[in-house]
C-alpha cells in the first residue's frame, strides 16, 4: 500500500489553520487530513519526551489524532493548547494503563532509532540526557521546556495555551532550565 | 522598572532566537552573567538538539485509522436495509448467541462496505485512498478467473486514468506516478487476458485504450515541456498497445512475422515480447 505524503512537514499560517479547523468540524475528510498531517510531528514530538520506547511514540501519538478527529466537533478556544492537552491525557493514561511510570534509560529501546545521537555530531547535549533530565522536572516544567525548545513557541504562545500568564510561563521556564542545568551537571 | 532574572533569560532567548551571541547578549547584563551563562549555554545546546521525527510508515498508519474512523463518522445509509433486517433476520436475532455473531459478522460487512463506499472518489493525497487501493487489491485477490483479473486490471487502469484528469483540474500537476500506474494496470489487465477472450472483452480493451489515449492527448497542451515528453511516451504506448488489440480482434495477432508465437524457450510475459512490456520502459 502506498500512501502519497508531502515530503515536507506540514505548515499552516493561523488564518489557514482556522479555515482548515472550520472544515474539519464539518468533518470533511480532506481537512482532517490536512489537520492531521499537521499535527502529527507536533504531538510525536511532545510525547518522543514523555515516553520511552518509540513504538510506544508512536502509538499514542496515533491515538491523540484519532481523539482529535473523534472530538473536533466539540472544540473551542485555542486548537493548539486543546491538542496539547488531549496528548498530555494520552500520557497520562499510558502511565495510568502501565501502572509504573518508567524511569528513564538512556540506553533503554534505543531512542537512536529514531534520531541519531547528537554526540557525534558535536552538540552539548543529546536528545537521550535531555529525555533523562526532562523526566525529572514537575510536569508543568517539562510542558514549558517541550512548548519552547522542542516546538519552538513563543513564550506568549505557550502563556496562551495553558492558559497561563506570561509571567507565570517566564518563572515556570527560569526554574526548569536552572533544575535542568543541575541535573545536567551533575550526570557528568 | 528593573527587570527580574525570569524576565531578563526570557529576553536573552529571543535575543538567541534572533541570532545574537551568547557573549554579545551577557555583555549587556554583566551584573548577571555568571548566572546566565550556563543557563544560556543549555538553551543554545537544546534549540541545537535535532528534532525528532515520526517515520513516513507511522504517519501512514496513522492516516489510515483516522480514515476508519471517518467513515464510521459518515455512515453510509442503505435504503430498506432496515426493513429487511427486520423481517428476514428478525427470529435469527431472538437467539442470543446467534445474534451476536450475525450482528458483529453485519457490522464487518458494513463497515467494509461504508469504507469502500466513501472512498471510492478519493484520489491521491485524501486521506481515504490508501483505503481505496486496499479494496482493489481484496477485490483483485478474490477474483480466480484469469478473465476476472483482467477485467479487474482494466478498471483500475480506468480508475487512475480518472484520478489523473481530478488532480490535474484540481492542482495543474500531472502525477507521473497514477500515469505509471495506469499503463502499468492496462499492461497487466493485457498480459491476464486469456487467448480464448471473448470479443466483448476484447472491445472493452481496446475502447479504454483509446479513451486513456484521448484523455492523455486532451492535456498534453496543459503540461509542461518535460512532462510533454512523459505524456507523448505514453501516447506512443497506447497507440502500440491499440494496434495489438485490433490485430487480436481480427484474430490474427500472432500471425505477422513480428507478432510470432513465441518458440517453448521464449516463453515470457506477452508485453514484453511485444515490446511495450518492461522490456520495453515507456519511461525512457
Amino acid at each position: 500500500m502506498r500512501l502519497y505524503m508531502r515530503e515536507k512537514v506540514l505548515e499552516l499560517a493561523e488564518e489557514e489553520l482556522q479555515a482548515v479547523l472550520e472544515q474539519a468540524r464539518r468533518l470533511e475528510p480532506k481537512a482532517i487530513a490536512k489537520l492531521s498531517e499537521y499535527c502529527y510531528p507536533k504531538v510525536f514530538r511532545y510525547i518522543f519526551y514523555h515516553v520511552n520506547n518509540p513504538a510506544d511514540v508512536e502509538d499514542l501519538t496515533g491515538e491523540v489524532c484519532l481523539r482529535m478527529v473523534q472530538s473536533i466537533q466539540q472544540q473551542k478556544g485555542s486548537f493548539k493548547g486543546w491538542i496539547y492537552r488531549v496528548a498530555s491525557n494520552v500520557v497520562t493514561d499510558f502511565y495510568r494503563r502501565s501502572a509504573v511510570r518508567q524511569v528513564v534509560d538512556p540506553a533503554a529501546d534505543s531512542v537512536e532509532d529514531i534520531v541519531d545521537d547528537t554526540d557525534e555530531t558535536g552538540h552539548l547535549l543529546n536528545q537521550a540526557q535531555l529525555k533523562e533530565g526532562l523526566s525529572h522536572l514537575t510536569d508543568e516544567q517539562r510542558e514549558v521546556i517541550i512548548l519552547k525548545f522542542i516546538e519552538g513557541y513563543e513564550t506568549e504562545e505557550i502563556a496562551h495555551m495553558l492558559e497561563k500568564s506570561n509571567e507565570a510561563v517566564r518563572a515556570l521556564q527560569f526554574r526548569a532550565i536552572t533544575t535542568l542545568k543541575k541535573i545536567l551537571q551533575t550526570e557528568k | 522598572m528593573e527587570k527580574d532574572l525570569e524576565t531578563i533569560l526570557d529576553d536573552c532567548i529571543d535575543e538567541l532566537r534572533k541570532g545574537g551571541s551568547v557573549e554579545s547578549i551577557l555583555a549587556k547584563y554583566p551584573e548577571y552573567k555568571s548566572e546566565l551563562k550556563p543557563l544560556l549555554e543549555l538553551v543554545q545546546a537544546m534549540e541545537q538538539l535535532p528534532k525528532p521525527e515520526p517515520s513516513a510508515d507511522a504517519v501512514s498508519a496513522a492516516l489510515v485509522g483516522i480514515g476508519e474512523e471517518i467513515a464510521l463518522l459518515h455512515p453510509v445509509e442503505f435504503p430498506g436495509l432496515k426493513k429487511k433486517r427486520r423481517s428476514i433476520f428478525g427470529k435469527l436475532f431472538q437467539q442470543p448467541r446467534l445474534a451476536w455473531t450475525l450482528s458483529a459478522a453485519l457490522a464487518l460487512v458494513l463497515m467494509f462496505v461504508g469504507i469502500s463506499t466513501v472512498s471510492a472518489n478519493s484520489v491521491p493525497g485524501d486521506i481515504l485512498y490508501p483505503l481505496k487501493l486496499v479494496t482493489e487489491k481484496v477485490s483483485f485477490l478474490l477474483a480466480f478467473s484469469s478473465e476476472r483479473k483482467a477485467e479487474l486490471r482494466l478498471t483500475f487502469s480506468e480508475q487512475r486514468t480518472k484520478e489523473i484528469r481530478q488532480v490535474l483540474q484540481q492542482s495543474d500537476k500531472l502525477d507521473e506516478r497514477l500515469l505509471n500506474a495506469m499503463l502499468k494496470e492496462a499492461q497487466s489487465a493485457l498480459e491476464e487476458t486469456p487467448n480464448d477472450t471473448s470479443a466483448i472483452f476484447l472491445a472493452k480493451l481496446n475502447a479504454v485504450n483509446t479513451y486513456q489515449k484521448d484523455v492523455l492527448e486532451s492535456f498534453r497542451p496543459r503540461v509542461d515541456s518535460a512532462n510533454e515528453k512523459i505524456v507523448n511516451r505514453a501516447i506512443r504506448v497506447c497507440d502500440m498497445r491499440g494496434r495489438w488489440i485490433r490485430g487480436m480482434m481480427r484474430g490474427n495477432w500472432d500471425e505477422t512475422p513480428e507478432r510470432r508465437s513465441p518458440a517453448p524457450h521464449q516463453e515470457g510475459r506477452r508485453s514484453e515480447r511485444r515490446g511495450w512490456g518492461p522490456g520495453c520502459d515507456w519511461m525512457r
